[in-house]
């Protein structure tokens, strides 16, 4: 999994790509503590350019949302398509997560 | 002993280049994966990249680097090979042998043996279920189902079985980061990083796909009962794993103590559960095909009237069986007429519109959505005389109508016309079938043509340059051809060509050219020269409509120089290989075999001990991958670039692209795939 973050007007955006999946904790945290400090009131996690997301990456998902409840922060999914639009509907992230095309 | 056994007596065995020999002679003494019959003795055949080995060598075992990179998961696509294990001393395969063992030696199995350190980090799913569609081990049509199972279950099994983690439950942003730096110190022990983990294949008779992961670590066997497949919710971060496995497949087996999870599919697959219900799900559930019966003759033919008024049916059974059909299947509604045309296989249905439980557009609707059945002729039969219903029933995709009440004439006459339409494209399916064995030994032929493995590597490193390349033909004969041209000391030509079209004329016409090539004496020549003369020579020979693109080009070590000439060639790139930066070059140029007096223009670029050159045909930017897209300009050069950086050493770069474009297009492609690199090594070419 790569990943490129850009802070603007209040809102993080995070675009991530390649493959997510369990071994990608390290790049993961890294991101986390990356986007805590830029104090943002909205996280975008575009994810548009993800090929393919497992149980872990989902899992790695809910963390960030966790990350965001703590200080008041919207998290936003933005763009999956085709095998991650699927796994994000089957494990229901639409009632966890602001789901946007 | 069996026939499958005596092969493996004379084992002849892949090993990298980078291994020690005492290593490899140590691993081949323990017998881990076969017991040596005195008086035998293994041959070794080495090679630095998995491209190395010859194709058209089987080998017994794959012997991979504890480094296993990238580069050798790519063997298991392209090594003509069904057992890889990682080779170190660190591994102790103990109770994991006798499974490979079990597997080896057999066409339809595949197994790949790593340690826990190195299948961490690398997409072992991903090239696994590459390769199984490669070697046309599962279909592509389930291909993103069992991609995604054997993630799940890899996964698991080397976070909780080898490396004994617990993930359960919610995890806070501190215990998720301590669970990274506890599995990175167990990745590091030999204890946890250094247990095997085993990955296998194998195909059953039945068609069904059966996947096991085997790993060392304590065991587990969930409950079979427990909340079989519900993904979703909230209450934990990473435990959708196994619910998630068992909704992709078909069965779902634990066995060592829980140290093994077999996953078994069925070729039409397990939908991917999705929260909308496909309207053709119930086609996709159960797995029940007769064997097709031949008919030669139209009466062997099986019919499957499908209508809900005893009646109707069996008036239309004794008109059919009046004239000869006595095959006959029968439906009393909707639902169950699919159910009887997954179990027999018609040749033909004859179908009610008005139907309970689904009507006859549903049911058009739903056997269309399924290939098997897109081509059964469908006779519908209605008592509608509006032109609506007649114009909705073709949409759904009946062949045929036919007006109730029946006129017997009109029906038989129906039912002969159809089925001798089936019978025909039958026959002519069963001609193609023969016809490919004299098929296969022309793509012999024609692969021939292009340089092998060790010609190409010896002769790169003569000038200074690491050339690699990948070669897929079409599902036809195609018409890609490439070659190295050596011209002097430090002068080295290369030419890739594309003719237009595919089948037997495009193959001929590569034999054409490439005897051309070889039989011109003017190669020093400057590349357009060069291209001028031969689409003379070309223009002469090839019939009116037929024409190739061809790149001809020279690179000068002394003066750093390449040189090209193109005759509409798929524009090369040019790169960087240290900072992985690269830029298409011009790739213009009339095509060959167009016009008699053609120019090409010689075009000149700089190529230094930092350059890659990259020449592709257009199989590589015009074939849809799984994404629905084509690969476009960026993103190749995207792709080149993340490459060369995330391998940070001397790679196979044509190789390494081809396998990432593998894992992304189907496994028969409909145009040759040809794709060449040149890198210059950082050692100065000896002149």
């Amino acid at each position: 999994m790569n990943y490129k973050t850009e802070c603007a007007n209040g809102t993080t955006t995070v675009e991530l790509g390649g493959r997510f999946t369990f071994g990608d904790h390290s790049s993961f945290r890294k991101l986390i503590e990356e986007i805590r400090t830029h104090g943002s009131s909205t996280y975008v996690l575009d994810v548009a350019a993800v090929e393919f997301i497992d149980s872990a990456g989902l899992g790695m998902l809910l963390l960030a949302r966790d990350e965001g409840e703590k200080t008041n922060t919207t998290v936003i999914i933005r763009g999956a398509q085709g095998q991650v639009k699927r796994m994000l509907e089957v494990a229901r992230f639409d009632t966890l997560f602001k789901l946007e095309n | 002993m069996t026939a499958g056994r005596e092969s493996r007596m004379n084992p002849s065995i892949a090993v990298a280049q980078s291994l020690a020999l005492d290593d490899v002679d140590a691993f081949i003494a323990s017998g881990a994966i076969w017991e040596m019959p005195e008086n035998r003795s293994v041959r070794y055949t080495f090679g630095q990249t998995p491209e190395d080995f010859s194709h058209s060598n089987h080998f017994s075992a794959c012997l991979v680097p504890p480094d296993a990179s990238r580069e050798w998961l790519g063997a298991l696509t392209r090594l003509n090979c069904d057992v890889f294990v990682e080779c170190s001393r660190e591994i102790d395969l103990a109770d994991i042998a006798p499974l490979i063992k079990q597997q080896g030696g057999n066409k339809n199995t595949l197994s790949i043996c790593l340690s826990t350190r190195s299948a961490y980090y690398l997409p072992v799913a991903r090239k696994f279920v590459t390769a199984l569609r490669h070697r046309e081990l599962i279909g592509e049509k389930i291909a993103p189902t069992v991609e995604m199972a054997v993630q799940e279950a890899f996964a698991n099994s080397l976070v909780h079985g080898n490396l004994e983690l617990d993930t359960s439950g919610h995890l806070s942003m501190d215990s998720f980061t301590e669970l990274g730096e506890e599995t990175k110190r167990r990745l590091a022990s030999g204890k946890h990083g250094g247990r095997a983990i085993l990955l296998t294949a194998r195909k059953r008779k039945n068609g069904h796909i059966v996947i096991s992961i085997n790993d060392q670590g304590n065991g587990f066997t969930p409950p079979a009962d427990s909340c079989p497949t519900n993904v979703a919710g909230r209450k934990t971060t990473f435990g959708r794993g196994l619910p998630l496995i068992r909704s992709l497949c078909h069965a779902v087996n634990f066995s060592r103590d829980g140290r093994s999870i077999e996953l078994e599919f069925d070729q039409e697959g397990t939908e991917f559960p999705s929260s909308s219900t496909p309207t053709n799900a119930r086609l996709t559930s159960q797995p029940v095909h007769e064997t097709d019966v031949d008919i030669r003759n139209p009466q062997n033919a099986i019919i499957l009237i499908a209508d809900d008024t005893l009646l109707s049916r069996e008036i239309i059974a004794s008109y059919l069986r009046a004239e000869g059909f006595t095959n006959l299947a029968f439906a009393k509604d909707g639902e169950d007429a699919i159910a009887q045309v997954r179990k027999h296989n018609p040749d033909l249905i004859i179908l009610d519109i008005i139907m309970p439980k689904l009507d006859g557009y549903g049911v058009c609707k739903a056997l269309r959505a399924n290939p098997d059945f897109a081509e059964t002729p469908i006779i519908a039969q209605t008592a509608l005389e509006e032109n609506e219903g007649r114009t909705r029933i073709f949409d759904d995709g009946a062949t045929d109508l036919i007006l109730k009440p029946l006129n017997k004439a009109e029906l038989i006459a129906r039912t002969r016309i159809h089925l001798e339409n089936r019978l025909l494209v039958k026959q002519l399916q069963a001609y193609q079938e023969r016809t490919r064995s004299e098929l296969t030994l022309a793509r012999d032929m024609q692969e021939n043509l292009n340089p092998a493995p060790e010609n190409y590597r010896g002769t790169g490193l003569d000038y200074g340059l690491r050339i690699s390349a990948t070669f897929q033909m079409s599902s036809e004969l195609g018409g890609d051809m490439w070659g190295l041209v050596p011209i002097d000391e430090h002068r080295l030509g290369v030419y890739i060509v594309d003719f237009a079209g595919h089948g037997l004329g495009a193959a001929l016409n590569t034999f054409r050219l490439h005897s051309l090539i070889w039989s011109d004496q003017l190669r020093d020549r400057e590349p357009g020269d060069y291209l001028e003369n031969l689409n003379r020579h070309l223009k002469g020979l090839l019939p009116v409509g037929q024409y190739a693109t061809m790149l001809y080009g020279v690179i000068d070590r002394v003066r750093g120089k390449f040189t090209y000439a193109s005759a509409a060639c798929t524009s090369p790139i040019l790169g960087n290989s240290l900072t992985g930066q690269a830029r298409y070059l011009d790739g213009s140029g009339v095509p060959l075999g167009v016009i008699r007096d053609a120019r090409y223009e010689t075009r000149e670029v700089s190529f230094t001990a930092a350059s890659f050159l990259l020449l592709y045909s257009d199989a590589l930017i015009e074939t849809t991958l799984d994404d629905g897209q084509f690969l476009s300009e960026d993103k190749l050069l995207t792709m080149l670039r993340e490459t060369i950086i995330e391998n940070r050493k001397e790679i196979d770069l044509a190789a390494q692209i081809a396998d990432q474009f593998m894992d992304r297009a189907p496994a028969k492609l409909s145009d040759d795939f040809t794709i060449v690199s040149l890198q210059s090594t950082p050692i100065p070419c000896a002149i």
